[in-house]
């Protein structure tokens, strides 16, 4: 287990959130994606902080921030999906099309 | 002494929803308090700040910092919320255009101080962390007005497209941090900026930067990362539109500048061709868009992307200079936004929030025509209007590196944006109105804050501002 391999499970990750995000029309599909690029970005933070960072604490303690900002951020996301569920009958975002151009 | 206490007046506004939620739980049966307590609450706040001493930097518990950029964008962000709580109190007074009366006032006052507060957590950020979790506060309470009004399905749609853009901005933004981290070793800024200085060519770096660009650039509508501003800025309530437009844009500029001379500043000049195509093309694209639109409010959302763009050019100048041009013309931003938000929401009121409904507004109201002059020749940059002495010190700054390109193409640029600005003074001033427009409905506050943002926006140009605060060395 070296700093690489860290470093390419986080990149997969991100990646594989990233492709999800743009191919899941979904909208709970679509959070969970996010979930997964932000997670990608803690297992960074945690690997920086184990294998080579001057200051180890720092890094640990910001991806425990994240576990909690990331928390209120899905709450207020799903809150936002209930009312869009009351109103469109669907968590389609293909239906999202009132607004445009 | 107390007035000079730099830390006290951020202790207030983080008090702020609280004493608002407080007294909407303890107090509920009076329904205007909260409105009263509100307003006391930040102009004290906003007169406290203005009356501190500037150019010394303080640092309080070794990650909040105190500077002259950071007290002037709090004036910004608390100026805005004032701006906002006025204009939002006629949304939850009465309907308009065919949308439902806003409710919870208390709670949206509440919401918005959150907002504010992130903004201020950003310019006083001396370490990574305290500075994403600025950027969050910031951001999710937006959210969360964006979706207020909760029987509007356009709201709802808003809300979904932003909250989705914005989470995955902040993924990016966190991955560009986490390899930041990986790089310095350290969350602490100065430390960040002195590795960066040794080390300007690791690929970490590069990576992080390249990852933090594409998440501010979703928060700052650049270019290729434009295209929700639109949709949000239509569907969301209108005050939300204007809260969007100027304190969402102002925390994000501040983010910017905040990084780009705080641990960037040693390799500002390397990412600077980069910041111009992006500013370039940013441009550009608010200011094609805003050409073919009909509806005020997506009018003012490319309207906003095409200033963000201008004040963007700003960050490629030297630190003070550009520093100086950013908060100058985010002053005059606030102002000359919020006039013609004023305005648009007192024609709105009974009448489609469209170009068609400014018909006939000379001969209706000759105030709320010259308001309207006065607000969208500011923000096209026509002197003596205080806009044209915002944009020439950002064309200043990016020219001071010589950056003559960008600032050409800028100023050619805003030859387009005067075309489309002048479209509205036009449907104001000389299109005959098909049918009798329906009476305009004016209350003594919408009548006040035209009128104060109107001088706001022609003092601006003369009056030396910035030199130091308003009431600098009030001693108490």
């Amino acid at each position: 287990m070296t700093l690489l391999n860290c470093l390419i499970l986080a990149f997969v990750l991100f990646a594989i959130g990233v492709f999800g995000l743009l191919t899941r029309r979904h909208l709970v599909g679509m959070l969970i994606s996010i979930e997964l690029m932000l997670n990608a970005a803690n297992i960074n933070f945690v690997a920086f902080a184990h294998f080579k960072a001057a200051d180890a604490t720092a890094g640990s303690l910001f991806s425990i921030f994240v576990i909690a900002i990331t928390a209120c951020e899905m709450a207020v996301a799903l809150a936002i999906l209930i009312t869009m569920y009351r109103r469109h009958k669907s968590l389609d975002v293909n239906r999202l099309e009132d607004l445009h151009d | 002494m107390i007035l000079q206490n730099a830390i006290l007046p951020d202790i207030l506004l983080v008090l702020f929803p609280f004493i608002v939620l407080a007294l909407r739980i303890f107090a509920s049966k009076h329904e205007k308090l909260q409105w009263y307590a509100a307003n006391i609450v930040l102009f004290t706040v906003f007169i406290w700040q203005n009356c501190l001493m500037l150019g010394n930097t303080q640092i309080y518990l070794s990650n909040w910092k105190i500077d002259t950029f950071g007290i002037f964008m709090r004036e910004v962000f608390v100026l805005g919320s004032i701006c906002a709580l006025w204009f939002a109190k006629d949304y939850f007074d009465h309907a308009s255009t065919g949308k439902a009366r806003l409710k919870e006032f208390p709670e949206f006052i509440a919401t918005m101080g959150f907002a504010t507060l992130g903004g201020v957590i950003v310019v006083s950020a001396n370490d990574l962390i305290t500075l994403f979790i600025g950027l969050e506060l910031a951001t999710i309470p937006m959210y969360a007005l964006t979706a207020w009004n909760k029987k509007d399905s356009e709201g709802s749609e808003a809300a979904v497209k932003f909250i989705l853009m914005g989470s995955a901005a902040t993924a990016f933004e966190l991955f560009g941090f986490s390899y930041l981290y990986g790089f310095a070793g350290s969350l602490n800024m100065p430390q960040i900026a002195t590795e960066v200085a040794k080390n300007a060519s690791s690929p970490l770096l590069w990576i992080s930067v390249l990852f933090l660009i594409s998440g501010v650039g979703f928060k700052l509508t650049l270019f290729p990362f434009h295209t929700w501003a639109p949709d949000v800025y239509d569907g969301a309530p209108t005050p939300v539109t204007a809260l969007l437009s100027v304190t969402s844009k102002a925390v994000a500029i501040a983010f910017v500048a905040v990084l780009v001379f705080g641990p960037f500043a040693a390799v500002q000049q390397t990412v600077a061709p980069f910041l111009a195509l992006l500013a370039g093309l940013t441009l550009l694209a608010g200011n094609l868009g805003a050409l073919k639109q009909s509806k005020l409010r997506r009018f003012m959302a490319y309207s906003s992307i095409s200033q963000a763009g201008y004040i963007l050019v700003a960050v490629l100048g030297p630190e003070t200079n550009a520093k100086f041009a950013i908060v100058y013309y985010l002053f005059l931003y606030t102002f000359a936004n919020y006039l013609a938000f004023f305005i648009f929401g007192i024609v709105g009121q009974n009448r489609k929030e469209d170009f068609v409904s400014l018909r006939g507004l000379s001969k209706q109201n000759l105030t709320l025509a010259i308001g309207l002059v006065v607000a969208l020749m500011s923000l096209a940059g026509i002197p003596p209007l205080a806009g044209f002495f915002g944009k020439f010190h950002l064309f200043f700054a990016a020219a001071e590196t010589k950056h003559y390109a960008l600032v050409t193409f800028a100023v050619l640029n805003n030859v387009l944006a005067l075309y489309y600005y002048i479209q509205v003074l036009k449907a104001a001033w000389i299109d005959k109105p098909e049918v009798e427009p329906c009476a305009l409905q004016i209350t003594c506050r919408q009548k006040a804050a035209v009128i104060i943002l109107m001088i706001g926006v022609i003092a601006c140009g003369f009056v030396p501002m910035l030199a130091n605060n308003l009431f600098a060395g009030l001693k108490f």
